[in-house]
């Protein structure tokens, strides 16, 4: 059985809980990951700045007091230094970066650049070409064509009245975002991953204890009122439904117990002194005392005390079956078959009366019934329509599958339902006028169908008729 | 044949001495379980008729522990059950029986009859039954009187057949419903009857010497001489 609730987790409800659970977690997971990109993003930028500015300070305070050849040189020293330091993606043997240029611009000469590896000839016109910011010594962004991204410039003047740029390339910053992103992407989409898994095993373990509890709650009803529902072991809610539909069960089945102790002490108290009643007045029978009229009385009370020992187990089947105690001891059983052998039974009597029987059927009905009280509840029907019905009438009992249930309907020409029956056809003490019998007979129907989960209807249409649907048995 | 009967109720216990007895069985009594284990051990019993509502005990359980104990004979269960459980039901499979109360005392003797001579040496299966001058031939299916083939149908040959299986002896209408129909009911119509008479309409027609009584208030017997 367990497998089988593993088998149809897809209907599990662990499916919706888990991906919603999934889809807002990975939603949120993303924008954390997004706004850590974005800031780690901002911050590098302002690292990049920061060091270009301190760079360019230190140039511009080493070269304060130098002119000419001199200042050069120091500051081609400066520039190679920083260039080592700066990753790049091509590197010369002595170490320069192609991520870096320095561009000197004399107030009267032309201009100088320092750059890595990469072509001069693109950066020196797109630096010239840009106005820096008017704040001296303020990063601002270049774009140079032919070359990836972009290059962080600053600039700041030369004690000499010449201007001098520094710029870095963002190559290396793409570099490490770029590689962060992707690392991101990676753990972003395992957690996902493993959020998910972790979120649909534990919706579904709490869910496979609820519907094992529905499951056995399910079964318990019909077949065995002390079987209780399965219990986790665990403290959480399925525990606590457990915990209180086993305690509900356990209710149940003392108060089954004192309706099965009641009616039990009932039919103990009431058949022992009908036993005792019965015997004597079949002794008497076989007595030599007893003469012709005397004898017809004492047959006619046996009948009396015979039919009251029906009307007596009836009753309490009625009783019983109110109360949703009735006991079935359910077997297979095929309707066809048990209504050819009652329609075997009944036919003789029905041809005495000149009322012809008629019996329909689809085929095998395998159901899963009480058959003594399947018996019972169509010999019922068969006596009804044997009672009630005038000579002459016809009588159909037609077998025929609907729904995967059998429906037997009973249907006559006779006169119908009497009307005060037909208002309160299956309560008890209800019979019309010319019945001679309890009025009982439609209750227990009534109480074998609903016993075994079926469904019963019954009216006038032309005659009286009565329709039972009870459940085939699976498969 | 000695019986060993175990009641409670003391009209009952009494009434059933006086109708074993009269039936020319040897019968002891017991009022609970406990005497009646007592009186299992002591004795040796052809059968017994054990009620199910003991004041010390269940009749099943009761039945469990004789039968753990070695007893091995029959036992006829009265229930006063108000529906008859599986191991009531379960008692015909294992060759004991039951009747619920209140009961016709012919059904008891019959039954109690069936049960002893089940027990007995078994005679080899027959194909044959002969009542009078009524021959069944239970392969063919045919039943001849006074050399006359029967127009039987077939619901009918099974009938004739049962009241012969008990010549001489009573049977009665739930006793006819359990063994021929299978269907242990209380109809509300004399269904039984019908038959009969159908039955009887071919077997003792024709002038012949009627050989199926009706024994009233009680059921029908087969007459055998």
């Amino acid at each position: 059985m367990s497998s089988a609730t593993a088998s149809s987790g897809g209907r599990s409800a662990a499916w919706r809980i888990s991906l919603a659970g999934t889809v807002v977690f990975a939603i949120g997971s993303l924008m954390v990951f997004l706004f850590m990109a974005h800031f780690t993003e901002g911050d590098i930028e302002r690292r990049t700045d920061t060091w270009l500015t301190g760079e360019m300070s230190k140039l511009q305070e080493d070269s304060a007091h130098l002119t000419g050849a001199k200042l050069q040189d120091e500051l081609t020293d400066q520039i190679q230094e920083i260039s080592r330091e700066v990753p790049g993606s091509v590197t010369t043997a002595d170490g320069r970066s192609d991520q870096v240029f320095f561009l000197q611009v004399p107030s009267n000469e032309k201009a100088n650049l320092w750059v890595g590896a990469a072509n001069a000839t693109r950066v020196v016109p797109a630096v010239l070409a840009t106005t820096p910011p008017a704040k001296e010594n303020k990063p601002y962004d270049l774009r140079v064509d032919g070359m990836k991204g972009r290059f962080r410039v600053t600039s700041a003047s030369l004690h000499d009245g010449g201007r001098m740029y520094l710029g870095v390339s963002s190559f290396d910053q793409h570099r490490v975002l770029h590689s962060m992103r992707s690392r991101f992407v990676v753990l972003w989409f395992v957690i996902v991953v493993m959020g998910f898994g972790v979120l649909f095993w534990m919706s579904r373990r709490m869910l496979n204890d609820v519907r094992q509890i529905t499951e056995a709650a399910s079964h318990i009803g019909e077949t065995d009122l002390s079987m209780r529902v399965p219990m986790s072991g665990r403290r959480d809610e399925a525990a606590q439904l457990a915990a209180t539909l086993n305690m509900m069960l356990a209710r149940i089945e003392t108060s089954m117990q004192q309706v099965h102790t009641m009616t039990g002490a009932l039919a103990h108290d009431l058949r022992s002194p009908l036993t005792a009643i019965r015997a004597k007045l079949e002794m008497s029978l076989t007595s030599e005392a007893a003469c012709c009229v005397e004898a017809e009385e004492i047959v006619s009370a046996i009948d009396e005390i015979d039919r009251l020992t029906e009307l007596l187990t009836k009753s309490l089947d009625v009783a019983e079956a109110k109360a949703d105690a009735l006991r079935l001891k359910r077997e297979v059983v095929d309707l066809t078959a048990v209504l050819a052998a009652m329609a075997e039974l009944y036919s003789p009597s029905f041809a005495e009366r000149s009322v012809s029987l008629k019996i329909v059927s689809d085929g095998a009905m395998w159901t899963l019934m009480d058959a003594s009280l399947l018996h019972r509840m169509m010999a019922n029907l068969f006596d009804n329509e044997l009672k009630h019905v005038p000579a002459g009438s016809a009588v159909e009992f037609a077998l025929v599958e609907r729904g995967g249930n059998a429906v037997l309907r009973v249907s006559d020409n006779g006169g119908g339902f009497a009307p005060e029956v037909l208002e309160r056809m299956f309560e008890t003490r209800v019979k019309g006028p010319a019945s001679g019998g309890h009025g009982l007979g439609l209750a227990f129907v009534q109480a074998v169908v609903l016993a075994h989960g079926g469904a019963i209807r019954a009216g006038n249409d032309g005659g009286a008729w009565l329709e039972a649907e009870l459940p085939l048995a699976p498969g | 044949m000695r019986l060993l009967v175990v009641e409670d109720e003391v009209e009952i216990r009494a009434f059933l001495k006086r109708s074993l007895t009269e039936a020319d069985y040897t019968v002891d009594v017991a009022g609970d379980a406990k005497t009646a284990k007592k009186l299992a051990f002591e004795n040796e019993y052809d059968a017994l008729v054990v009620d199910l509502g003991l004041p010390d005990g269940d009749g099943m359980d009761l039945l469990q522990e004789l039968r753990e104990q070695g007893l091995s004979a029959p036992v006829l269960i009265l229930s006063a059950r108000r529906g008859v459980d599986d191991r009531v039901r379960g008692l015909e499979h294992g060759g004991d029986d039951y009747l619920t109360k209140p009961f016709a005392v012919a059904e008891l003797l019959a039954r109690l009859r069936n049960l002893i001579k089940r027990s007995g040496p078994s005679k080899g299966e027959q194909t044959k039954l002969k009542v009078l001058d009524l021959e069944l031939d239970l392969l063919r299916r045919e039943a001849v009187r006074g050399g006359q083939l029967l127009q039987l149908t077939s619901q009918e040959f099974t009938l004739l057949e049962y009241l012969c299986r008990n010549p001489g002896r009573v049977v009665t209408r739930s006793m006819i419903l359990n063994k021929v129909w299978g269907m242990r009911i209380q109809p509300d119509t004399n269904v039984v009857d019908v038959h009969i008479y159908r039955l009887r309409g071919k077997v003792d027609g024709d002038g012949r010497v009627p050989m199926i009584r009706t024994q009233r208030g009680v059921g029908y017997v087969l007459r055998d001489r």
